[in-house]
């Protein structure tokens, strides 16, 4: 399942600026990944990852033509075994989580620094969820707006968080590193790893099944 | 004036029905004058004229109805005519009526269908052409009876007259009031374009200053400076843009707490929130963004130059919590509680007062070396 040590990377890097697109292929190649194509648009990234299998797509969420969130669910549906990591200016939340629930394993604002990228690009093509502060504001809302829904409209029983995840994202939320939140709460790195890859892994899969729900309910009809 | 079909929006709906009852008033009216006309022309000093009155005016309602039916019909000059024809018949019947007849208070000929006109001027023209109208069949009202005789004609002059200024004024009030709110219409279609335009510039920007941002920071030296600017600026710009959605609860006297945090953000401090809006009555969220911004305004000036600071906000079925915690030198166990003794307690008692204000609590946790945190809570009545 892991990639051999001496294994690069494979990215593919989909962008809409240029000058982003070339930017951040010159630095994730001068880190060591391959960098196997970069797209302008979400069409385009789905041509492009058919012909190269990159293992993480590195995907701006202000496409010309498709939502991310499309693109996201476009590019697992074709390509399970690749990883979607969400590195966008984007200012709108609601995107964000739309992509992230549509199967993206973590964010990254551009803005981080290089070294964050970096770390981030291998989390992720590891399978490790990676969150920023903003992001786990973001999945905390959505599983409280989740709850309050169901609690207002009953319907089928809507994804929940345990308690000691809830206290994992709500201190990754506070700024707090994963080895930081381990002391904290006397659990192994590994196990805080575990439980924030959970509540994201909950969220799409609800999300899912919420799909071929829609589906199925759409056919018969 | 417009033709029709060319813009249809500047008719407005209200006048289209003012016409079309207009002209139900007209055959209805017409219809009385016709039944009052068959059944006493054989006492009139001319009994054929009477008659060739009531085909005049049928063949004048015909022609009136079909013309006001369109936009393009109603123009001043048949609206002019419209008036003269029914002072015309009004007056016809001085000579047509036997004398008898018309000092004993008869009605004219056209009865109240003369009344039409005054009405067709009032929707097209407002109050005064009303009212100008209803002079004109007045006069010759009085050319037909001279002396006054307040039981009906004064009564019907003075009916016409109000008719007349009062159709022609709830038409106008009603035609503007459509106009303003079409008016409202195209600059709420103005704005979401303006802000569609803003939202895809605003990304251009936000791309550029986070370019600045990763790049300046890389290089080192001056060029980081450069590179701290510009993470202030994208974080003010990202607040700004984010802050433009959240103004669902203003009718309501409720406020999004997400406005308020939200530009405490900058290039040191992190804010998350959820996607959707968290409202709080007003005095509430203003209350709970002072007391953040406190708490965030403190962290900055005692943790440290190089501390960063986080702020979460959260909102559960029983209370909006807002943390503010920041990873600097914090404070000593019972600093706070000397200083509370000392009597300065300046930033910490002013986030509790506020909270308090508005039925909140207000919490800090610290410790030397482990930073501080200070957790603002506002249950939901």
């Amino acid at each position: 399942m892991c990639p051999a040590a001496d294994e690069q990377v494979r990215v593919l890097i989909v962008d809409d600026h240029p000058i982003w697109r070339n930017g951040v292929a010159r630095d994730l190649t001068e880190l060591g990944f391959s960098v196997v194509g970069t797209a302008g648009s979400g069409m385009q990234a789905l041509r492009i990852a058919k012909a190269v299998q990159p293992d993480v797509v590195l995907l701006d969420l202000n496409l010309p033509d498709l939502p991310g969130s499309e693109v996201t669910r476009q590019l697992l549906t074709a390509h399970p075994a690749a990883r979607v990591l969400v590195l966008s200016a984007s200012a709108e939340r609601q995107d964000v989580l739309d992509a992230v629930t549509a199967g993206a394993s973590g964010y990254v604002l551009k803005s981080a620094e290089l070294r964050e990228l970096a770390e981030a690009v291998l989390a992720t093509s590891a399978g490790r969820a990676v969150f920023t502060p903003g992001l786990a504001g973001l999945v905390l809302g959505e599983y409280r707006r989740l709850s309050a829904q169901r609690d207002r409209a009953g319907g089928p029983a809507a994804p929940a968080l345990t308690s000691r995840e809830t206290e994992v994202l709500r201190l990754v939320a506070k700024g707090l590193t994963y080895p930081q939140i381990a002391v904290r709460l006397g659990l192994s790195p590994r196990t805080v790893q575990n439980h924030v890859q959970n509540t994201l892994t909950k969220l799409q899969l609800s999300n899912k099944a919420q799909l071929v729900r829609y589906a199925i309910e759409e056919g018969v009809e | 004036m417009c033709r029709e079909g060319f813009c249809p929006d500047s008719l407005t709906a209200m006048a289209d029905q003012m016409w079309r009852a207009l002209a139900a008033f007209r055959v209805v009216a017409l219809g009385y004058a016709g039944v009052l006309i068959v059944r006493d022309h054989s006492l009139y000093a001319h009994p054929g004229a009477g008659l060739l009155v009531l085909g005049a005016m049928t063949c004048w309602t015909l022609t009136t109805v079909a013309a006001y039916a369109r936009p393009a019909g109603r123009s001043r000059w048949l609206l002019g005519t419209d008036v003269a024809v029914a002072a015309a018949m009004v007056m016809s019947t001085r000579w047509i009526d036997s004398a008898a007849r018309i000092s004993a208070g008869s009605a004219t000929l056209p009865a109240f269908w003369a009344a039409a006109p005054v009405l067709a001027c009032a929707v097209a023209g407002g109050p005064w052409a009303g009212i100008a109208a209803g002079l004109a069949i007045a006069g010759a009202d009085m050319v037909e009876h001279p002396q006054l005789q307040p039981q009906n004609t004064f009564n019907g002059v003075v009916l016409l007259l109000v008719a007349g200024g009062l159709v022609g004024y709830v038409v106008r009030l009603g035609t503007r009031a459509e106009e303003a709110a079409r008016s409202a219409t195209r600059r709420e279609a103005a704005a979401a374009e303006r802000e569609r335009l803003a939202r895809s510039i605003h990304d251009s920007v936000l791309q550029v200053l986070a370019l600045v941002t990763s790049r300046g920071r890389a290089l080192g030296g001056e060029a980081a400076e450069l590179g701290d600017l510009a993470a202030q600026q994208e974080a003010a710009l990202r607040a700004l843009v984010s802050g433009t959605g959240s103004e669902d609860g203003h009718d309501t006297g409720l406020l999004d707490v997400r406005a308020v945090t939200e530009p405490l953000a900058d290039g040191r401090t992190t804010v998350s929130c959820p996607a959707t809006a968290v409202l709080l009555p007003e005095p509430a969220t203003r209350a709970l963004g002072a007391a953040a911004a406190a708490a965030v305004d403190n962290a900055r000036r005692h943790a440290g130059a190089d501390a960063r600071c986080w702020v979460l906000l959260e909102d559960d079925a029983a209370a909006v919590l807002l943390t503010v915690r920041d990873d600097g030198c914090g404070i000593a166990a019972g600093r706070l509680a000397e200083a509370a003794a000392a009597g300065r307690l300046g930033v910490a008692q002013a986030i509790v007062g506020r909270l308090e204000n508005i039925g909140g609590t207000a919490s800090v946790i610290s410790a030397p070396g482990a930073g501080t945190e200070v957790e603002l809570r506002v249950p939901r009545g």
